[in-house]
Order: C-alpha cells, then sequence, then structure tokens
C-alpha cells in the first residue's frame, strides 16, 4: 500500500462518521466559492453603470433618461454576494473545526487505547520519547493541518478554479494574460521549497549535532567544573555554532523567500492584468464604461486567483506533516496486541505451585536468553533468584505474568499453562513490585488505590500502613490527598518503593514477584523496605529477585542462575555444602567484614 | 530588546539594506493601487501613450518589489542567523563562567532549553522583525494615507473601519487567549498521562488498570476536545467578521461615490484604489496581530535568554591570585553553608584540620551534609559563613588553576563525554601518556574491562555512556580522578555501583599508590571507610564525632546505630 493510501485510509477510518457533516460543509464551501466569484462581477456591473450614467448625464440628448437604478442593483448585489460568501464560508467552518477536535480527539484516544493493548515488547524495544512524540508531535501536526490546511486546501482549490473559470467567461484574452505568468510562478514556488527542504535537512542534521553537544556538556557542566574544563568546553563550541550558522542560513534564507516571491509575484501579475487590460479596453472598441468595469472584474480576480497559490504553498507543509504523522500512526494501529485466550480459564486460588517447566526463552529468537530453565515454588513458599547482572533474572519474572511468552516449555499454575488463563485473572492474582518504582502525576490516595480503586480509605490507610510509609504521608500537609508527580521530589527513591509496595499490598495478590533494588537509600529507609517487603511475602507464594543476604537466608528455596540456565538450587545450607557458585559468591561478596 | 541592539551593532551596515528593501517592497505595493487610478483615468480621458506610460511603470515597479522582497529575504537569513550565532557564543561563555549554585538555581536541563529553543525563538523573532514587522506599519500607514489622499472626504469611513475591526479583534482575541490557557493545560496533562502510562506500562498492565486508565485519558481528550472545538470557532468567525465590516465599508463607500458622481465625476477613476487601499488596512491589521503574537513568544525567550546573561557567578576567583603549589592539608573554620532557596544550613558551623596524607571517611545518614562538605573543598560551592583553607590558602583567595590542580573530586554520578576513554581521562591531566592513562586505569579496576576492548584506551564512550554499565562509568570516572596525582582525592560515594570486591581492590590500590594524597572518601556503607585514619560523623549538618572506627564504636551514638543497621542487614542472626 503506498504512503498517500495509508493515509488517506486512517483519515477515512476516523472521518467517516462525520459524512454528514463533512457533505454539508462540502456544499456549503461551493456555495461560498461561488457567491465570492460573482461578487467581483458586480463590482464591475457598478462601475460600468455608473460610467454608464455618467456618459448619459452629460450627454445632453440622454440627460434625461440618465438612472443610477442599475448601479444601486449592482452595489446591492456585490454586498449580497459578499455577505453570502462569508455566511457559508463561517457555517462550514464551524462545521469543519468541531470535526477536526472531535475526530483528532478520537484519534489521541484510539491511539492511548491501541498502546494500552500493545506487548511488553514493544516498550521494551521502542524508546518512550519516539512514541510519546505521536501524542506530542504527530498528532498536533494532524490537528493542525486538519483545522488551518485540509479544508483550506479543499476551499482554496475551489476557489481557483472558480475564478479560472469565471475569467474564461468574460474575456479570454484576458483570462489568458491573467494565468500566464502561473506556470513560472509555480516552478519558481517549487524551486524555493525544494531548495528549502534540502537546507532544512542539513539544518537539522547541524542543529542536531550543536544541541547534542549542549546537552552533554550542560548536563556534564559538574565535570566541566571539578576539573576545570571550561576553556575547552567554549573551545569544542565554536565549530558547532558556526556550522549551525551556514546550515541555516541557506535554509532560512529560501523558505524566507517564498512570502516575498508570492506576494511580489501577485504585485507584478496585477501590474500585467492592468497593463494589458487598458491596452485591451482602449483597442478592443468597446464602451469606456464597459470597458473600465472588465478592468476593475480582472484586476480583482488575478488578486483572488494569487490568493490559493500562496495559500496551498504556505499550508502545504502542514498538510505534509499531517501526512507522515498519519502513517506513523498507521504503523502503531497495525502492532501486535497481547493474546487472552478465547475461553481463558479463571484462575482460583493457588494451591499447589508454580512452576517453570523446560523453560527456553529469548527476546529476540537468535538470542537465547534462557536455557531450559527448570524452578518450582510450593504454595505459601518464597523462592530467591541469585546470580549476576545478566544471568536472566529479571527475564524470569517477564514471564511469570505473561509481560512476554516463552519460546519453549510453560510456565504452570496449579499445572494450568498461564497462556490458558484468562490474561485478566492471571494478573490479578499475581501481583510485581518493581525495583524502579513508578508514580503516577496524581494525589498519594490513588496512587496507593492504583490496582484496586474502590478500595476503602480504611484498606488504603492499612495497606500504607504495612509497607512503613503511612507516617510519612500523615505528616505532609495534604496527607494522602498530596499531589504526586514522578518528576517533584516529595518522595525519595526508597519511599517510592515504600508506595508501590503498598499500592501491591493493597491488591493482596496470591502470588508475588519482587525485585529488591539495591539504589542508594539511607540506611533507616532501607530498613523499613525491607520490614515492608517481609511484611508483603509473609504467608504468600513468591519469587524474588534476591540481593540482600537477610531475604536469601529466609526464602525456601535458592535458584542460582547463571548465563541463563540454573546451575544449582537448594537450601542455603545445601548450597554451602556443595562449595560452588553460590558459596563463593556468599563469601566473597556478601559477608560484611 | 537590549541584548538585540547590542548584537545588532555588528551588523549596521546589512540591517539597514533589509530595511530599505522592505520599505521599496512596501511602497511598491502601496504604489500599484495608485497608478492604477492613474490608468483608469487615462482610460476615462482616451490618452493612449499615457495608459502606456503608466503600464510601463505599473510592472517596473512590481518587478522592483519582487526584486526587494527577495533580497529582503537574504539579508534577513543573514542577518537573524548570525546574530542567534553570536547570543548563542555569549550564553554559552556565560554559563562557562558558572558554579555549582548558578547550575542548580537554573537545572541543567532548563539551561540547554535556554541555549537551543530560546534562541531559535529569537532567531525567527528577529527574522519577523527584519520581514515583517517593519513592513506591517509601513503598508498601515501607507495605506491609511493613500486612502485619505484619494477620497479625501471619505477620511470617516477609513477611521469606523479601523475601529470596528480593532474592536471586533479585541473581543475575539481575550476569549482566546483565556481558551488558550486551558488548552496549555489540558495538553500538558494528556502528554503527562500518556508519558506515565508509557514509563509505567507494566504497573498498568499488572494491575489489570488499562481501561480505568483509557477511560482517565479519555476524560481528559474530551475536554481537550471542547476547548479546541471552541478555539477553532473563535478562528472561524474571527477573519469573516473582519471581512464583513471591510465591505460593508467598501459597499458604503462605493455607494457614496455613487450618490455624488455627478459632484466628483473623476471619483469613478478612484473606486478600484480606494477599495484596494482599505483591503491592505485590513490585512496589515490581521497580519499584525498574528505577527505580534509570534513576537511576543519571541520576547519571551529573550527575556529567558536574559536572565543567564544577567546571572553573576557566585563562585568568582582573584584572577591576580599567584600560582602555586598546594599542599594536602585542609581546614575548615567554623564553616556553615546554606543552599541557595532554602531556609535550612546544610552544615552548620563545622571545624576540624586534616593533616596532608591523612585518610578520611565522612559518614551519616542521606541528608546529614556529606556530600556539601565535600563540595566546599575543591570551591565549587563558598561557604555561608566560616573559611575553608586548601594547604593553608583560604580559597577566597586561591588561584583557580593551583586549586584545580590540587584537588580531585569524584561526583556521586559518574559523568562521561562522548569520546575515546583516552579523551575522558586527559579531561584529569592534558597531557596525559598512555602510561599514566595504564597506572590511574589500574588503581580504579577500569584496566580490566579497557584490556578487553580491541582499540583499549581509544574505546569510544556513546553519548550519555549508553554502552557502559554503572560500574564501567565509575571506574572510569575514578581513573580521571587520579590520573593527575592529586594532593586531595575526594571520593563522594562513588563506588557504590561496584561489588564488594572491586571496591576493596580500588581501595587497596588507591592506599598503595597515593600514599601521600589526603584522601576523603564518603561512604554509605561503614565497610567503605572502616580503614579510614580517621571518620567524621556528620548528623543534621553538623560534625558530632570524629575518631577511628574502634573509637567512634566507643564513644558515638550516632555511629554505633549506623553500624548495627549495616551489620544486622549483612550478618543474619543465626
Amino acid at each position: 500500500m503506498s504512503d498517500l493510501m495509508i493515509s488517506i485510509r486512517y483519515f477515512g477510518a476516523y472521518l467517516k462518521r462525520y459524512w454528514l457533516g463533512l457533505s454539508f460543509a462540502l456544499v456549503l464551501m461551493v456555495l461560498s466559492t461561488y457567491a465570492q466569484i460573482n461578487a467581483p462581477l458586480y463590482m464591475g456591473k457598478a462601475i460600468t453603470a455608473l460610467g454608464q450614467f455618467l456618459n448619459d448625464y452629460f450627454n445632453p440628448v440622454t440627460h434625461a433618461t440618465a438612472s443610477k437604478g442599475k448601479f444601486y442593483d449592482a452595489v446591492w448585489g456585490m454586498v449580497w454576494f459578499y455577505g453570502l460568501a462569508e455566511v457559508a464560508m463561517v457555517t462550514s467552518g464551524l462545521m469543519t473545526s468541531r470535526i477536526s477536535a472531535q475526530s483528532s480527539g478520537q484519534m489521541r484516544i484510539g491511539l492511548f487505547a491501541k498502546l494500552q493493548r500493545m506487548t511488553v515488547r514493544y516498550f521494551d524495544t521502542h524508546q518512550d520519547g519516539k512514541i510519546l512524540s505521536l501524542f506530542t508531535s504527530d498528532l498536533d501536526n494532524i490537528f493542525n493541518a486538519m483545522n488551518q490546511a485540509i479544508f483550506q486546501m479543499v476551499s482554496q482549490a475551489m476557489l481557483f478554479i472558480g475564478v479560472i473559470i469565471m475569467m474564461f467567461n468574460q474575456s479570454a484574452t484576458l483570462a489568458w494574460v491573467t494565468v500566464a505568468l502561473t506556470p513560472v510562478a509555480l516552478l519558481l514556488d517549487f524551486f524555493v521549497i525544494t531548495r528549502a527542504r534540502k537546507y532544512i535537512d542539513r539544518q537539522q542534521e547541524a542543529t542536531g549535532a550543536l544541541n547534542g553537544y549542549i546537552n552533554e556538556q550542560i548536563n556534564g557542566e559538574k565535570v566541566v567544573i571539578t576539573e576545570g574544563l571550561q576553556d575547552e568546553s567554549i573551545k569544542n563550541f565554536k565549530p558547532y555554532n558556526e556550522s549551525v550558522k551556514k546550515a541555516t542560513y541557506r535554509g532560512q534564507m529560501y523558505s524566507g523567500m517564498l512570502f516575498p516571491l508570492t506576494q511580489g509575484l501577485s504585485l507584478l501579475n496585477v501590474a500585467i492584468v492592468i497593463f494589458f487590460g487598458s491596452w485591451f479596453v482602449l483597442h478592443n472598441g468597446m464602451s469606456r464604461a464597459a470597458g473600465l468595469g472588465l478592468l476593475i472584474v480582472f484586476v480583482n480576480y488575478s488578486q483572488q486567483y494569487y490568493q490559493p497559490i500562496s495559500q496551498i504553498t504556505s499550508v502545504y507543509n502542514s498538510f505534509q506533516l499531517a501526512l507522515t504523522g498519519s502513517q506513523r500512526l498507521h504503523r502503531i494501529e497495525v502492532q501486535p496486541e497481547e493474546t487472552n485466550p478465547g475461553k481463558g480459564h479463571p484462575l482460583a486460588d493457588i494451591r499447589q505451585q508454580v512452576a517453570l517447566d523446560d523453560v527456553t526463552f529469548g527476546y529476540n529468537p537468535d538470542k537465547i536468553i534462557l536455557h531450559d530453565v527448570n524452578i518450582d515454588v510450593k504454595a505459601g513458599q518464597m523462592v530467591a533468584l541469585v546470580g549476576p547482572t545478566g544471568s536472566g533474572k529479571t527475564t524470569v519474572m517477564n514471564l511469570l505474568n505473561r509481560f512476554y511468552d516463552v519460546n519453549h516449555g510453560r510456565v504452570t499454575i496449579d499445572g494450568v499453562d498461564v497462556r490458558d488463563v484468562d490474561l485478566a485473572s492471571l494478573r490479578d492474582h499475581v501481583g510485581i513490585v518493581l525495583q524502579e518504582s513508578i508514580l503516577f502525576s496524581r494525589t498519594i490516595a490513588e496512587n496507593i488505590k492504583f490496582g484496586k480503586p474502590d478500595a476503602s480509605e480504611a484498606e488504603m490507610v492499612a495497606a500504607a500502613k504495612q509497607a512503613n510509609i503511612h507516617d510519612y504521608i500523615e505528616s505532609l500537609p495534604d496527607g494522602y490527598q498530596t499531589m504526586v508527580s514522578d518528576e517533584n521530589s516529595i518522595f525519595s527513591t526508597g519511599q517510592k518503593q515504600l508506595l508501590s509496595i503498598a499500592r501491591t499490598i493493597l491488591t493482596s495478590p496470591e502470588f508475588l514477584i519482587l525485585d529488591e533494588a539495591t539504589s542508594n537509600v539511607d540506611t533507616v529507609t532501607e530498613a523499613k523496605i525491607q520490614a515492608a517487603m517481609n511484611n508483603i511475602i509473609a504467608g504468600r507464594t513468591s519469587f524474588v529477585i534476591a540481593h540482600r543476604l537477610k531475604t536469601i537466608l529466609d526464602a525456601d528455596k535458592i535458584v542460582v542462575l547463571k548465563d541463563g540456565r540454573v546451575i544449582e538450587q537448594g537450601t542455603h545450607e545445601q548450597l554451602l555444602a556443595e562449595n560452588g557458585f553460590y558459596a563463593d559468591l556468599y563469601h566473597n561478596q556478601m559477608v560484611f567484614e | 530588546m537590549q541584548i538585540l541592539i547590542r548584537h545588532a551593532k555588528n551588523y549596521v551596515r546589512d540591517i539597514t539594506i533589509a530595511i530599505l528593501a522592505v520599505a521599496v517592497m512596501a511602497g511598491a505595493t502601496l504604489w500599484q493601487p495608485h497608478l492604477l487610478q492613474k490608468v483608469i483615468s487615462a482610460i476615462l480621458a482616451d490618452d493612449s501613450s499615457q495608459v502606456l506610460e503608466f503600464g510601463i511603470q505599473l510592472v517596473v515597479i512590481a518587478l522592483l518589489g519582487v526584486a526587494a522582497g527577495l533580497l529582503n529575504a537574504v539579508f534577513a537569513a543573514r542577518i537573524s542567523q548570525s546574530m542567534a550565532a553570536d547570543i548563542r557564543a555569549e550564553e554559552y561563555d556565560k554559563i562557562q563562567t558558572f558554579s555549582f549554585g548558578n547550575i542548580e538555581t537554573f537545572s541543567a536541563g532548563n539551561l540547554v532549553v535556554r541555549m537551543t529553543n530560546d534562541v531559535n525563538q529569537v532567531q525567527q523573532l528577529i527574522m519577523m522583525i527584519l520581514q515583517s514587522l517593519l513592513r506591517i506599519p509601513i503598508l498601515f500607514i501607507g495605506a491609511v494615507v493613500l486612502a485619505i489622499v484619494t477620497i479625501p472626504r471619505f477620511w470617516w469611513l477609513v477611521v469606523i473601519m479601523i475601529i470596528a475591526i480593532l474592536l471586533s479583534s479585541q473581543g475575539i482575541f481575550k476569549r482566546m487567549g483565556k481558551n488558550f490557557f486551558k488548552i496549555q493545560n489540558l495538553i500538558d496533562q494528556n502528554n503527562t498521562l500518556a508519558k506515565e502510562n508509557l514509563q509505567g506500562v507494566r504497573v498498568v498492565k499488572s494491575f489489570n488498570q488499562e481501561g480505568a486508565e483509557i477511560d482517565r485519558f479519555t476524560d481528559n481528550t474530551d475536554e481537550l476536545v471542547a476547548v479546541n472545538t471552541k478555539i477553532g470557532y473563535l478562528f472561524t468567525i474571527m477573519i469573516p467578521i473582519f471581512m464583513v465590516v471591510s465591505y460593508l465599508i467598501i459597499g458604503a463607500a462605493i455607494l457614496l461615490v455613487g450618490q455624488n458622481i455627478v459632484k466628483n465625476p473623476k471619483d469613478l477613476a478612484a473606486i478600484a484604489p480606494f477599495t484596494t487601499y482599505l483591503m491592505q488596512i485590513l490585512f496589515a491589521l490581521m497580519i499584525g496581530g498574528m505577527v505580534s503574537t509570534f513576537a511576543s513568544r519571541g520576547m519571551v525567550s529573550l527575556g529567558r535568554i536574559n536572565q543567564v546573561l544577567k546571572t553573576k557567578p557566585d563562585v568568582v576567583y582573584d584572577p591576580k591570585a599567584p600560582k602555586e603549589k598546594l599542599s594536602g592539608d585542609i581546614n575548615f573554620d567554623h564553616v556553615s553553608f546554606t543552599y541557595p532557596g532554602d531556609d535550612q544550613p546544610a552544615l552548620r558551623d563545622v571545624s576540624f584540620k586534616i593533616q596532608a596524607g591523612e585518610m578520611i571517611g565522612i559518614v551519616g545518614a542521606t541528608g546529614s551534609g556529606k556530600s556539601t562538605l565535600a563540595q566546599l573543598i575543591p570551591r565549587l560551592y563558598d561557604p555561608t559563613q566560616g573559611t575553608v583553607s586548601v594547604g593553608h590558602v583560604n580559597l577566597k583567595q586561591v588561584n583557580q588553576q593551583s586549586l584545580r590542580q590540587a584537588v580531585s573530586i569524584v561526583l556521586q554520578k559518574a559523568v562521561l563525554f562522548s569520546g575515546s576513554i583516552a579523551r575522558n581521562l586527559r579531561h584529569g591531566k592534558p597531557d596525559a601518556s598512555e602510561q599514566d592513562m595504564q597506572w590511574a586505569t589500574e588503581i580504579s579496576q577500569a584496566a580490566e574491562f579497557i584490556d578487553g576492548y580491541e582499540d583499549g584506551f581509544e574505546h569510544y564512550v556513546d553519548e550519555r555512556s549508553a554502552n557502559l554499565s554503572g560500574g564501567q562509568k565509575q571506574r572510569l570516572s575514578i581513573a580521571r580522578g587520579v590520573i593527575g596525582h592529586p594532593k586531595i582525592l575526594i571520593l563522594d560515594d562513588s563506588t557504590s555501583a561496584l561489588d564488594a570486591r572491586s571496591e576493596k581492590l580500588v581501595q587497596e590500590a588507591l592506599d598503595k599508590e597515593l600514599k601521600g594524597t589526603t584522601a576523603v572518601v564518603i561512604a554509605e556503607k561503614i565497610s567503605s571507610v572502616i580503614h579510614a585514619d580517621r571518620i567524621f560523623v556528620l548528623d543534621a549538618g553538623q560534625l558530632v564525632a570524629t575518631g577511628s572506627h574502634q573509637e567512634l564504636l566507643g564513644n558515638s551514638p550516632v555511629y554505633r546505630e549506623i553500624y548495627l543497621t549495616q551489620k544486622a542487614k549483612e550478618e543474619p542472626n543465626e
């Protein structure tokens, strides 16, 4: 499918429910165009009539019969047509601006809803910033284009054609004179636009390099200061600045030329029309009055005629942006979604065990991360996953509640493959506390009740207490109603983690996946986190990526992963007795000196 | 505005040309209707030769207009680029004089925006001033004057039209402004929701909240749509209102001309130019309104750049201070420090003396002032009260270069720059040899992974050091810190991402290779400073105890508490 077809389909899908409004708006546009191209005719008629009247009036023969009736008719006709043109334009404009706002809102919601249905894999393999730019830039471009470009282009195109038809109706010779310069104008416009585009690409490259440099230097300014690198930093900045100046100059020059060019060409064209028009009037044997009227009509038309040309060149860019934006949005719409089994088992309580059977998995097929992994945890027990960075601990977590699906083997709960369980029911039973805690921009209460929005106040407070964060929240002036966001620093990293523990406690999952953080938190907070983790683990079946010795020792079973394989498993004592990798790890890295 | 004028001085000639060109273009636009009137008069007088003469004038003047417009674009682009580059350079130079405090008051991200986006806005502002802002007053005033000259007795029609347009646009703009403010907020909320859902995709999915989030997003979007619709309506009616006003005035003018045509038969030729002038007045007002909204955005950016340029660096070195070799002694005399904008001091009345060659550990809870204390030694901040001396020289009188050579600090957050490893290491010692690098990286335990690279020290560090792990970054940053053989080495929690074994190796290497160097080590973990000659214990900005590990265990309750919690955490009760 060609890119243009993709865009058309994308817009078609969102605009089809507005077909009635759109066709009505279209009819109004036609009406408005019709009125707009007829109005100048009446101005010409008015002048002709007035000239005629003067002729008659000053001619003794016709003096008595001289009348301004035709003149008044023509003026009223002109005002009427101009009025009609504006009314029709306003009405269709009101309709299209409503449709633009609503349909682009639906595109926004459509994108968001689609993202919610997509797989975690997509988010892991695409930068947040890029996806976010669909909202911040592409949807914005589309809305702007719909508001200012798309419907504009339609009505301007109508005007263009309408004016041409009217001109040829009035006088083919003068019409030819008016359009004669068009090919030159279009060629020049085209030349300037392609030039501008070419240099703007270069400009973006140079600006990107400059911004990259500024970004890195200023974000590392503390090192620049501590190492005394200021002079070097300025010295290296100069060539970047120079190259941006050079690259931007040409691009700006050409895009800056577009406006004076179309404006100037329209000026020139009007001049030519006046020049030839007056010559034509004088040498074509028509009456002075009629000739004058014709000249005025053509001066008006030649101004109207150039309006679409300059308008279309100015909205062309935003039109182009909307097209590429819609193609990017389309690419999201065809992304795979999470699969939910048709008649999925609802999950009951976990009675026996959670297990990984011969699990092989890789984020992409050529690079296997987990090789034939077998781990099981009995109901009510805790398994600690231990191993060096990159051994596949986090990957195991990703499989348990189906952020990813295994390549071979299976993950089972009480013997049922998780892929056969209803996805919502599975995730209701599996709770997860991630290493990196996420806060949403809303109140603390809403953040804690995130997984259970209908939880009571008492339940929420109880969860916060168990997570050791209640006292701190109460110490804030607005308590649980305090607005938080990921960026403002009401909470430290450690406290954010406590909050996300509270969030999980509140949903009371049967089965728990925990990732102990090793981030820099002070000793007091760390003790609180430890206690909160103990609270949440107690009485639940759990998988813990363990970093703290205490957790490891508390585990019912320790599983040692290395390079994606289970190399040892058993209790602390058993593994120490084996005197293998775990024993080494324990002696060399964990024991306090 | 002063910034623009100051920088414009370098381009007086070019600016004059650009302004002349724009005046010629505007003049051509204004003169055309006037010539049209002459042509029409000539037609009415049946004067062929005059028609020809004015016709040629028309075409020549239009050509002149095109040429002047293009010339203006060329110069406007050149001036705006040059001035923007100059402003950017001035701003960059200024930022390089900033201290830690200055950077924190702005935040690095904010400074970047002021260097990039804001300068772009200003560049566009200059371009706009040169292209449009001058053209519009010329057009407006010219059209008003010429309209009145064309039919003097209709001056009042011109005035009525201007007033009517100004009044109606005021009403619309006011309403638009209110809605624009609303829309900005809604768009921010919308984008934040999207962003947080992307970052928290695992949280949303694991709590089955996709539906609730979609509802929330839909509510917000609906509000956005409602306001967008309102703004759309206002935009839709704005121009037609102006047009209707103008058409009514034009209709009235034609009618009035018609009524008195017998008395003033020459007015027949004036109708077309008069209406054209009225339309030019309308367009000048409309474009003027649009340009001034854009221009106000540029002015905001200009103001933000001005803030940077006007900021006084809050740490200033005495340029006349003599260069000298500083020893590794450190002296704090009743030092207090409060961060700009904070009410609570981060350090209160801290006094101590460190002998050259000592190893000092600093411990304390988060927020106790450890990093603050460390950052006063290399004079990243000046104390609010008291004096800090290094090598017995008060830092307020020290030579900048001498201090940098004597003191090296390795910050908590390891920052490397894109470029080769060698280049990064040479930031610590510009003339470092291969051997120097080998020596430094062996101390910091970076040599082991650098040896693994085929290109060794020439290995490229990506932007944001994306190709290095946290531990690798810290090791390189320690190497950069030691490579210059500093008299004083400060490690501000610089080994937090290293495993216990590597951390121990780094410490041993430092002990062995940097014997004469004063070491100040800040750590969360007591194990990192247990072998220090003395340990300083900080609590809420105060130095509450000093001594060796054993002494402190005996006499400092704060220290003992920290020790016990860490011990309990690491050593199981078996």
